[in-house]
């Protein structure tokens, strides 16, 4: 496949839930070229007007609108034929529509992805892929984790494992899977107690890890100038406290959700080199513990041989 | 073979990241006991703060060492701490010799689990906690402040009057504890002779949980089981037998009954008021004063937290008006300009030690509160000083009356004044933490603040400026997070300040020192 693949980073306008766009970057189904390089920035808008406290609804009028914009360059390279990497480094500004709470923007957390091709085989008209990918992220900016639904993102570290499969006709239509682990690190709060189903004398909070599978439908169009993707992504934490009743969320919650997005991304040139351009769109159906998100995502692409 | 050695690297960093990374983070403070720096064997002459006579709550003579009774008891003693469980020896480690710090500490997670603001009816309207049915939304209590207060004053003053009768009569007694009786019995705790009847640790337990039973009805069930566990400690530790124990829960829950008498007439129950109440006491401050508060929140809520906190009954100081400090500048006057400039100034451009700040002492909603986190001060010094329990008692009881009291001065000053949060008189301004739903005027994190200061300086001089800075420190911080004014924290400290000098002269009076 000589084609570029950034994948539309997925930022979630959760409550403060925020790691997504970067363990969803190195999901997708392509591996690039030794020597390719491709330059991203990727813009997104997500908002919410009601969010899943514990797994019942809830509207707060002094909230009213949520919106959550992330502005992210990214750069991917490839080392091998066989293996990518993949920066990132998001931008991110919060703010309620009504309400006295000020939002926050700045920096958020670096990301480091490596995805390795397992598996390539020709299967009847089609040719099964698998990969394997391992990122890591960290805060990039000393942003306070412990001011949500507005801080930047959750403030710890986080490792992700992946292993994803696809298979595609040689028409165009492909499908794919993926299952991921996230493993969180403690976060630390400006303050030295706090309560998570019970009193924690402590600045630490643990921030869950989670679990989270992804089934993809999508087409290569046009001579491979345009691919589009339909997916279904369920996250669930393995552990974390439920937002208290009419409270502030905290790093320490349970967040789970289903979220659909649809997803577009042309290419200029055939052979993925040039300019290309991304456009998403993503919406929470069910959740616990966060916004029920729905956004929108722009992107811009510029690929090139570098070595 | 190379691509599985990617696999290999990757599961080797996940096995890594999970064993180093999962760390258990303390729920409790980290203790285990100590020897006390001393027994205050004269603690029964110690002056009592609800009682008349540390006989009050008559005890019968313990059966004599060598009498038949006692000698079945201490083979019963035996009999527990030879057989104990590990779930018994972890209670016995988890309690120490100075449970009163265990029962503190549980005060302050049963405040934080309870204070919760109700939130609003679907039709706009907020429901508010009913102690006659404190299981329906809103549950009672809600913990707030000045709730927190009252609730750590009661339980503190219960299990100090309770020490200083439990220590006259150790002295009048002088039975030797069970260690000292037997020598198969060893002691859990390092042992310092103190005589075992009653029971110190039976009237904390006791009172303790008959206190926060009625503070927190709907924990009734966990703080039985929380007293039993402790109770039984006593003899698994080998610093009781029975009958001790059983002396100990008489006089305790003599004592709770005491404090809670006190408590059911105080005038808490008046203190949330009805709606035409506070529209009363609102008006009655704009025709004094031109100006009012009113709450910012959407839907409105129309009635402020416990308007009539003010009119609690207080414990040392004689009356709200003898510390209530004149009033603040008027919104739009030079001052107050003055004021405002510095909040806008701060909320752009805020350093990170001021946002540190504001957070660190933010003790909001779903906290222990600032009389919580005095509290937990209080507990670290007393553990620093390995104070006895009676001494321990001293200082818990002192500190909560003096911040109860600055906590009622406050509240009568909050709406007596009627003074509007900023987010009510400078258009557009955001804050980084909430506003709460009380007036400005004095600053509560001050008040309670500035008293505690006064009381743990006046206990533990060694470190008086390092209290006082934290008072100030507290008071600031309402300032760097958008809430207050500058002159809400100044007379906050200063009406903190002033209340607890009553507290303070009683504590000098009280035959310790």
């Amino acid at each position: 496949m000589k084609v570029n693949k950034i994948f539309l980073g997925l930022l979630v306008a959760s409550l403060g839930f925020v790691r997504l766009s970067i363990a969803q970057t190195p999901l997708d189904g392509l591996m690039m070229p030794k020597g390719e390089i491709c330059l991203a920035i990727v813009y997104e808008n997500t908002t919410w007007d009601r969010y899943w406290e514990g797994s019942t609804i809830r509207v707060n009028q002094n909230i009213g609108t949520f919106t959550r914009q992330m502005g992210m360059p990214m750069i991917v390279g490839g080392i091998t034929n066989k293996i990518n990497v993949i920066l990132s480094l998001p931008y991110v500004k919060t703010a309620a529509s009504a309400g006295q709470l000020t939002g926050v923007q700045g920096i958020q957390d670096l990301g480091l992805s490596v995805k390795a091709l397992l598996v390539e085989k020709s299967i009847g008209k089609g040719k099964l892929t698998g990969f394997s990918n391992l990122s890591l992220s960290t805060p990039a900016s000393n942003y306070l984790s412990d001011y949500m639904p507005f801080s930047l993102g959750f403030g710890a570290n986080e490792l992700g494992i992946r292993a994803i499969g696809k298979y595609e006709l040689d028409k165009g239509p492909y499908i794919r899977a993926s299952y991921s682990y996230l493993h969180r690190g403690v976060t630390e709060a400006e303050r030295d107690f706090y309560y998570a189903d019970q009193a924690y004398y402590t600045a630490k909070m643990d921030v869950p890890n989670a679990f989270l599978g992804q089934v993809t439908l999508g087409s290569w169009m046009f001579k491979k100038k345009l691919r589009v993707e339909a997916s279904l992504t369920t996250i669930k934490s393995t552990s974390g406290d439920d937002i208290r009743v009419y409270s502030m969320p905290q790093p320490t919650n349970k967040v789970d959700f289903d979220r659909v997005e649809g997803f577009a991304q042309y290419y200029f040139n055939s052979n993925g080199r040039g300019f290309g351009l991304i456009a998403s769109y993503q919406k929470a159906i069910s959740g616990r513990n966060m916004g029920q998100f729905s956004g929108y995502g722009l992107g811009i692409t510029y690929q090139f041989k570098a070595f | 073979m190379k691509k599985y050695n990617y696999i290999n690297i990757g599961l080797l960093l996940i096995t890594f990241l999970v064993s180093s990374c999962v760390e258990d983070l303390p729920t409790k403070y980290d203790f285990t006991g100590y020897q006390f720096s001393n027994l205050d064997a004269n603690a029964g002459q110690w002056k009592l703060v609800l009682h008349t006579s540390n006989e009050q709550i008559p005890l019968s003579t313990p059966a004599a060492s060598g009498s038949p009774e006692l000698l079945k008891e201490l083979a019963d003693a035996k009999e527990l701490q030879s057989k104990a469980t590990s779930a018994q020896r972890e209670a016995v480690a988890y309690w120490t010799n100075n449970p009163l710090i265990r029962w503190n500490e549980i005060a302050l997670e049963l405040a934080t689990k309870y204070n919760l603001i109700p939130a609003p009816n679907p039709d706009g309207s907020y429901p508010v906690p009913d102690p006659a049915n404190p299981s329906n939304y809103p549950k009672f209590p809600y913990s707030h402040p000045p709730y927190t207060s009252r609730m750590l004053a009661h339980l503190s003053v219960a299990q100090y009057d309770g020490l200083i009768m439990a220590w006259h009569y150790k002295y009048k007694f002088k039975r030797q504890p069970p260690y000292q009786l037997d020598p198969q019995i060893k002691s859990a705790y390092e042992t310092n002779g103190l005589f075992s009847y009653p029971s110190d640790g039976a009237v904390i337990a006791t009172a303790s949980r008959d206190v926060l039973t009625a503070m927190f009805p709907l924990e009734k069930e966990f703080l039985a089981q929380k007293a039993q566990e402790h109770l039984e400690s006593l003899v698994v530790a080998g610093i009781n037998v029975s009958s001790d124990v059983e002396a100990g829960k008489l006089i305790g829950a003599a004592v709770a009954k005491t404090a809670l008498t006190r408590a059911s007439t105080d005038g808490m129950k008046n203190a949330q008021t009805t709606r035409a109440k506070s529209d009363s006491i609102k008006n009655a401050a704009k025709e004094r004063f031109g100006w009012v508060w009113e709450n910012q929140e959407t839907p409105q809520r129309m009635v402020g937290l416990v308007p009539l906190f003010g009119k609690v009954r207080l414990w040392n100081v004689p009356n709200v008006e003898a510390v209530r400090p004149g009033p603040p500048p008027a919104p739009g006057s030079p001052a107050f300009e003055a004021s405002a400039k510095a909040l806008k100034q701060y909320a752009t451009n805020l350093t990170t030690n001021q946002r540190r700040i504001a957070n660190f002492w933010n003790d909001g909603l779903n906290t222990y509160t600032p009389p919580g986190h005095w509290n937990r001060f209080a507990k670290e010094e007393v553990v620093a000083n390995k104070l006895s329990p009676v001494r321990t008692a001293r200082v818990f009881a002192y500190l909560n009356m003096a911040v109860a009291d600055a906590g009622i001065a406050c509240w009568d000053a909050k709406y007596y004044y009627h003074y509007p949060r900023p987010i009510q008189t400078i258009p557009g301004f955001k804050t980084i933490l909430g506003t709460p739903n009380f007036p400005a005027y004095t600053s509560g994190h001050a008040a309670f603040s500035g008293a505690a200061a006064e009381v743990m300086a006046h206990f533990f001089p060694s470190n008086a400026s390092q209290f006082r800075t934290w008072a100030e420190e507290a008071a600031m911080s309402r300032i760097y997070g958008g809430i207050h004014y500058q002159f809400d924290a100044d007379a906050g400290l200063d009406q903190g300040r002033k209340s607890a000098a009553y507290s303070v002269a009683r504590a000098k009076q009280d035959g310790v020192d």
